[in-house]
């Protein structure tokens, strides 16, 4: 699929130093359309739709906060912890809106494994299928995230 | 046909020259704005090179405004009134201005550029912001998260603080990072060390100055810090004081406290301070300390889910729960607040059931 001027534009406002000092493309070359495109084949592989995984993490984030800063229990076996520094942050896409630097960090103990996101991950996977570039620092990846979070087909 | 593709090239060639040559002089005159003057709250007057962001233009005259994302309009911090016409909002400023704002005319100093003669406001606690060289003296570990520095001030050798105010520290280009960036802490230390000053740093995952001072910065390092900022400080009342406060929260309600220790201010005070298990816990035998020098003040740390080991007899349950616990009536009671925005948020409706007025309730939400 030919990547659209508009598109084109998204792409440099993900470029370092635009938005945020490291972008949000970390060291992909590719297209955004292509980007997309692979992030969105490897959650239909997985049977999961992106608002599927959107919604998991707003669920997660929103039990979270009930520990007011530090790492609490939620069933039936995670540890989640919603945490904020200083600064908000626009969509790069253009919507409307700012978005607080809320680090959600959850720990799947079963799994032992851990996984952090931000208010604009949520916002950025559920409404574009966007998981950052790879090598972005804060690329996260679909079948990683599914995994982490349990997330399951319906 | 070699011809005429040769007088193309040639033709081309010439093109291009003279297009490079009318972007130098178009440069050099319509872009050159030559000085222009910035009248600060109709008492002060600077006269700068034209043309640049306003945010960088009042740096260069070292007049700080707060900015956590270094100019690039992502946080929103570098608020001004601009009183003389610059033009309408730019889109990337929109996202941060309220209505209100807007009929005040508030820009994002890092977006405006000053072209011409601008007139601005800017709150008078700016104008002692200063930019300091520091010597890291001290990397001390609070808990496996949370890290103390203490920074010897080195140009200029003293700073004037409030207790409960911040600094802003200048992250160094480094290895992650391509370019500085600054973030903000709240000072811990008593401002009464006017060489000096201690921050509280908790880890951020993947954050560009958290990883670059848990992992990079060595004692000996030199690094820039500016300000200080804010208005979270202790009012000057006879009220009974709540504290409450979570993590690196802790930072400026024990500045407040050293201050209070130092000007014998021995209001009734109970801090409350949340961790999930005690090796969330720190500073606890200094708060026990000024509990014995303060005879009005109680420490009542609360742990939201002790490990067996940590053996805790204390107050447990998040630290709204044992806030409800504790405060019977906010009569008379003032309350001070440092920590995440959900923390804050939720006590800010437990002090409210007790009968304190919002217009009493002070925070520094990370936020």
């Amino acid at each position: 699929m030919k990547q659209t001027v508009q598109m084109d534009r998204i792409q440099e406002k993900m470029a370092p130093g635009v938005i945020t000092l490291e972008g949000f493309l970390g060291t992909d070359r590719r297209k955004l359309i292509d980007i997309l495109l692979e992030d969105d084949e490897a959650v239909k592989r997985l049977n999961l739709s992106h608002s599927q995984l959107a919604q998991r993490m707003v669920e997660l984030r929103d039990a979270g906060m009930r520990g007011l800063g530090e790492f609490i229990d939620v069933a039936p076996h995670f540890e989640v912890r919603v945490d904020s520094v200083r600064g908000k942050l626009p969509c790069p896409f253009g919507d409307p809106g700012i978005f607080p630097k809320t680090n959600v960090t959850v720990r799947n103990l079963r799994a032992d494994r851990e996984i952090v996101f931000t208010d604009l991950h949520i916002h950025m996977i559920g409404s574009h299928g966007f998981y950052e570039g790879k090598g972005s620092k804060f690329r996260l990846e679909p079948a990683e995230l599914a995994a982490i979070l349990e997330v399951e087909p319906e | 046909m070699l011809t005429t593709f040769l007088i193309t090239v040639g033709a081309m060639a010439a093109l291009g020259t003279a297009l490079a040559v009318l972007m130098v002089i178009a440069d050099l005159t319509v872009g050159n704005y030559g000085e222009v003057k910035i009248t600060i709250n109709d008492s002060k007057e600077l006269v700068v090179p034209g043309g640049g962001p306003l945010l960088s233009t009042l740096m260069a005259e070292k007049l700080f405004i707060p900015s956590a994302c270094g100019g690039r309009g992502s946080c929103g911090f570098c608020k001004v009134k601009i009183t003389s016409d610059v033009g309408d909002y730019l889109a990337t400023e929109l996202p941060w201005i309220t209505e209100e704002e807007k009929k005040e005319n508030i820009r994002l100093s890092c977006q405006v550029k000053a072209k011409k003669d601008l007139s601005i406001w800017i709150p008078e606690e700016l104008f002692n912001v200063k930019e300091y060289r520091t010597r890291v003296e001290r990397i001390r570990d609070l808990t496996h998260d949370i890290k103390e520095l203490t920074l010897k001030l080195i140009d200029p050798p003293e700073i004037s603080f409030r207790p409960g105010q911040y600094i802003q520290f200048q992250t160094p280009e480094y290895e992650l990072s391509s370019e500085s960036v600054y973030r903000a802490y709240s000072c811990s230390s008593n401002p009464s060390q006017r060489d000096m000053v201690e921050l509280e740093v908790r880890l951020v995952p993947n954050g560009i100055c958290t990883t670059y001072v848990f992992q990079y910065m060595k004692e000996g390092d030199e690094v820039t810090i500016n300000g200080p900022y804010g208005e979270f400080f202790l009012r000057d009342t006879q009220r009974d004081i709540v504290f409450i406060a979570g993590g690196s929260g802790m930072a400026p309600i024990k500045s407040i406290l050293l201050n209070m220790v130092e000007k014998g201010i021995d209001r009734k005070a109970t801090y409350f301070f949340g961790a999930v298990s005690r090796r969330d816990l720190f500073l606890v035998e200094e708060m026990r300390e000024l509990e014995k020098k303060l005879p009005n003040f109680r420490y009542v740390p609360a742990l939201s889910g002790p490990k067996p080991e940590d053996k805790w007899d204390g107050e447990t349950g998040l630290i709204t729960e044992v806030l409800d616990r504790h405060l019977s009536s906010g009569d008379n009671v003032e309350a001070y607040l440092c920590g995440s925005p959900g923390m804050i948020d939720a006590s800010i409706k437990v002090l409210s059931s007790k009968g304190i007025p919002q217009e009493l309730i002070y925070y520094d939400k990370f936020a």
